[in-house]
């Protein structure tokens, strides 16, 4: 399936590619993933260097859950919209696992009815959207109100999973190397990292994936209907995809903390959402990528990082993701507007 | 060009008697078009002629109540645009309605691309898109982002996604409305080449110039009524002008008030209220001069989208000049909305309910809106001091209903316009712009604003006005700004022999 893959070309065009407009903020991404891991190398290299394989694991093990919900959320964003019950969804979809285990279901059901639930809210915010033609913001707000108020009805305190399947899903790992530099690869990882070459098949490779892009235009995707593509059902199924992912975020996020609680992912939403801003999608809507937003995510596990080895309080990461999401916001708007006056 | 005997080639599309019926209007009345393969056909019209409705029965968006549409012999009905298109017939809308954010490859083919199972062939899908492009005599990058491009180039490449499903018929809708002069060219070009390939096109523009350089044939509306079909080179541009135009009915009588007017016109003629010299916007309008003296009224007069309502945003501030200079009584400010209304020269909007009056406020607040946006939001007028503002207005402009406390959407459109009116006359201006003033109104509601108009110009307002009905513009006005194509085309000193005969001349281009 060698095709399916752009033909690898020269080190010249992919050079030319990083400097061409649409993929400038990606490029962006990159120049401050590059520079985190430099500065990191530099500073926290005494005892042993910073750059290992055991950093990009730990990172992808305290990640994968919000790489899931940026990939979907990619999707959404991509199109213009938004989706702020993907934190809620996730609170919701690790009660539920854990009350379903605890109440004796077959983990199979347990873990499928997971992403059902997801991709059921997912719907609910699509058809709200598509059909009822109420703004992507509300109808998401709507959803995470209700995911995060039926997390009460299932349980108002942590529910611990001591199933034995799911302890062993969770400690399942692939290990690489010795002793202190041991790294492993677990099961959220290939799950995440499946999850992404998905979305990035489906977003370039299809013409469903097309359409979204195309729906992010502008004007409300007339173009894509003039142009005799299936918008409607189109802008549905975007949001399904991150109902979807939310769903599977949250079953890894329970595979991570093992425990299922009403007061996870408060914010979690946005940290997605900042994740694939500083990917390089568009707000608007029109531009961004899964890859991008796989980036964006490692910066963001890698500020945490930073702010670790400088002893700092964990608060400071807010300030700094704030620092950095404002770069990237002010870099976007430079370019846009240097397009709009080149057109 | 292209001068066929008899008949021409054989009709592609017939539509015969076609008539459409929206709640209260008769939108089309037994309209007849006829499109034959190989031939450029432009549909001509003022707006709300039903070119529009036309198209969008053939494109299939709204089903006829009578009529008959045959394509290529067999008789249609198109329930959908899938139908239409499935027909062969495709349309290029005025704006560009592609994907700007997509590649070129990608707005050419999506639809139509290449696939391998599910997945997109994209080496393949490329290579169809450049020979698609090519076709048209375009060489550009499959890969690069269509918005990287000129306009006239994605208007071009929405041609060639019109053709990915080698249709038998082409709709060109106002395809050069947003071209400059080397683009129309090109895009012309493949146009000429399609037509020689055999596909039918109807071409709707309301660029003169271009509609007698491309096309063959034309088809004349009026009202939603069919008024002719002729060969393009056997009509000349004054009948085009007068078919289209017409002759409004209702002659109102006062032509003893202009003669009147234009004999006591004795201004002073040395110093202008307001001067432009070289103002213009690239799209908008071309660089024009003009000078405005103080009680004069200028009459502007062309076609719609000649560049009207342009020329009054642009002296008004609401678009930026890109070069030229304004300079009012001496005052060389750039203009902008709020310079202008403060040195003393507004400008009452072509779309009275978008831009004018607001529906849910009352009569009197609507005629202080300017009055206070004067002053700034801190400096409120004292009630006592709007009320007289507005009862003076009330009796002067005779507006009716005199209640000051009246929603203004309740109101009639004259009523409405006097409103307007009111609301800028109440910043006691020295230049009035006014932009298709009686569109919409009775005709008696018409002649008392013309004449409202006059009256303000003895007490030595300088008026600037705009219509589209050459009647009141000759009728009021003592020079004439020809525009044609978004450029002023002509002057006229009006007179007595100036009838709208010799303005639409000028405006059809045939004036010395």
């Amino acid at each position: 399936m060698t095709t399916l893959l752009t033909p690898l070309s020269t080190a010249s065009q992919w050079g030319a590619r990083l400097r061409d407009p649409r993929y400038l903020p990606v490029t962006g991404t990159l120049v401050a993933l590059l520079l985190i891991l430099v500065v990191g190398q530099l500073r926290y290299s005494e005892k042993r260097s910073f750059l290992s394989m055991k950093l990009f694991s730990n990172l992808l093990v305290d990640n994968s859950y919000l790489l899931v919900l940026a990939v979907g959320m990619t999707f959404v964003i991509i199109t213009g919209g938004i989706d702020l019950s993907v934190g809620a969804v996730v609170a919701l979809v690790g009660l539920t696992t854990a009350k379903l285990l605890i109440g004796g279901f077959p983990l199979w059901a347990v873990l499928a009815i997971g992403v059902l639930v997801g991709a059921a809210f997912g719907t609910l915010i699509g058809v709200m959207v598509q059909y009822f033609d109420v703004q992507p913001f509300i109808a998401s707000l709507a959803a995470m109100f209700l995911a995060r108020g039926l997390c009460n009805v299932v349980s108002v305190e942590s529910l611990g999973i001591k199933h034995e399947g799911f302890a062993a899903l969770a400690a399942w790992k692939l290990k690489f190397g010795e002793g202190r530099e041991s790294w492993s690869i677990n099961l959220s990882m290939l799950i995440a990292f499946a999850v992404l070459v998905v979305a990035f098949v489906i977003l370039h490779h299809t013409r469903f994936g097309r359409t979204v892009y195309g729906l992010g235009s502008g004007a409300g995707g007339n173009a894509v209907a003039l142009m005799g593509l299936r918008a409607a059902s189109t802008r549905v199924w975007v949001y399904v995809i991150s109902g979807t992912c939310a769903g599977i975020s949250g079953i890894l996020f329970a595979l991570y903390t093992k425990s299922g609680f009403n007061l996870t992912g408060i914010g979690m939403e946005l940290d997605a959402i900042a994740a694939v801003v500083i990917g390089g999608a568009l707000l608007t809507g029109g531009g961004g990528f899964v890859l991008g937003s796989a980036t964006g995510v490692l910066v963001y596990g890698l500020l945490q990082v930073v702010i670790a080895r400088e002893g700092l309080q964990s608060w400071w990461t807010k300030v700094l993701i704030g620092v950095v999401l404002l770069g990237f916001v002010l870099l976007q708007r430079t370019l846009s507007a240097r397009r709009s006056r080149a057109t | 060009m292209n001068d066929q005997q008899g008949l021409g080639p054989s009709p592609v599309v017939e539509m015969r008697g076609i008539t459409i019926e929206f709640p209260g209007v008769k939108a089309l009345d037994g309209v007849d078009l006829t499109l034959r393969a190989g031939e450029v056909h432009a549909l001509m019209g003022e707006n709300g002629a039903g070119k529009s409705t036309l198209i969008k029965i053939l494109t299939g968006v709204y089903q006829h109540s009578a009529g008959t549409v045959r394509v290529a012999g067999k008789d249609v009905h198109f329930g959908s645009t899938a139908d239409s298109q499935a027909a062969g017939i495709s349309t290029v809308y005025q704006e560009v309605n592609l994907c700007a954010n997509l590649s070129v490859a990608e707005n050419i083919m999506l639809g139509n691309e290449v696939r391998r199972g599910p997945f997109i062939d994209w080496a393949a899908t490329r290579r169809a898109a450049r020979e698609h492009l090519a076709r048209l005599g375009l060489d550009l990058d499959p890969r690069s982002s269509l918005d990287s491009h000129s306009l006239a180039v994605q208007q071009l490449c929405a041609i060639a996604r019109g053709m990915v499903v080698r249709p038998r018929v082409l709709i060109l809708d106002e395809p050069t409305s947003s071209l400059d002069k080397a683009e129309v060219a090109e895009l012309f070009r493949v146009v000429r080449a399609l037509r020689d390939e055999g596909v039918a096109i109807l071409f709707v523009s309301h660029f003169l110039d271009q509609v007698y350089e491309i096309s063959d044939r034309m088809t004349i509306l009026r009202n939603g009524q069919l008024v002719s079909e002729h060969r393009t080179s056997e009509l000349s541009r004054l009948d085009l002008v007068q078919a289209m135009v017409g002759r409004a009915g209702e002659i109102l009588a006062d032509v003893s008030e202009r003669a009147a007017r234009v004999a006591a016109a004795e201004h002073d003629r040395t110093s202008p209220v307001l001067t432009a010299q070289g103002l213009g916007r690239p799209g908008s309008a071309a660089p024009f001069d003009l000078d405005l003296f103080k009680g004069e009224i200028v009459g502007v007069a062309g076609l719609l989208g000649s560049g009207r309502t342009e020329l009054a945003r642009l002296l008004f501030g609401a678009d930026k000049p890109a070069e030229g200079t304004l300079s009012v009584q001496g005052d060389t400010r750039s203009p902008t909305p709020l310079v202008s209304l403060r040195r003393g020269v507004v400008y009452s909007s072509e779309d009275r309910k978008k831009e004018g009056i607001i529906g849910d406020l009352t009569v009197r607040e609507n005629i202080a809106l300017a009055l206070q946006a004067g002053r700034g939001p801190l400096r409120r007028i004292p009630a006592k001091e709007l009320d007289e503002v507005v009862e003076r207005y009330l009796a002067a402009l005779q507006i009716r209903p005199a209640n000051p406390d009246a929603l203004v959407r309740n109101l009639s459109g004259g009523n409405q316009q006097k409103v307007l009116l009111a609301r800028w006359l109440a910043t006691q201006p020295k230049v009035l712009i006014l932009d298709e003033p009686t569109r919409g109104i009775d005709v008696g509601a018409k002649a008392e604003i013309q004449k409202l108009v006059t009256e303000l110009a003895d007490q030595g307002l300088s008026v600037m006005f705009i219509s589209s009905e050459l009647e009141e513009v000759v009728r009021i006005s003592e020079r004439i700004l020809v525009l044609r194509d978004r450029h002023v085309a002509g002057e006229i000193h009006n007179g007595p022999d100036v009838t709208v005969d010799s303005v639409l001349e000028t405006i059809a281009g045939r004036a010395s």
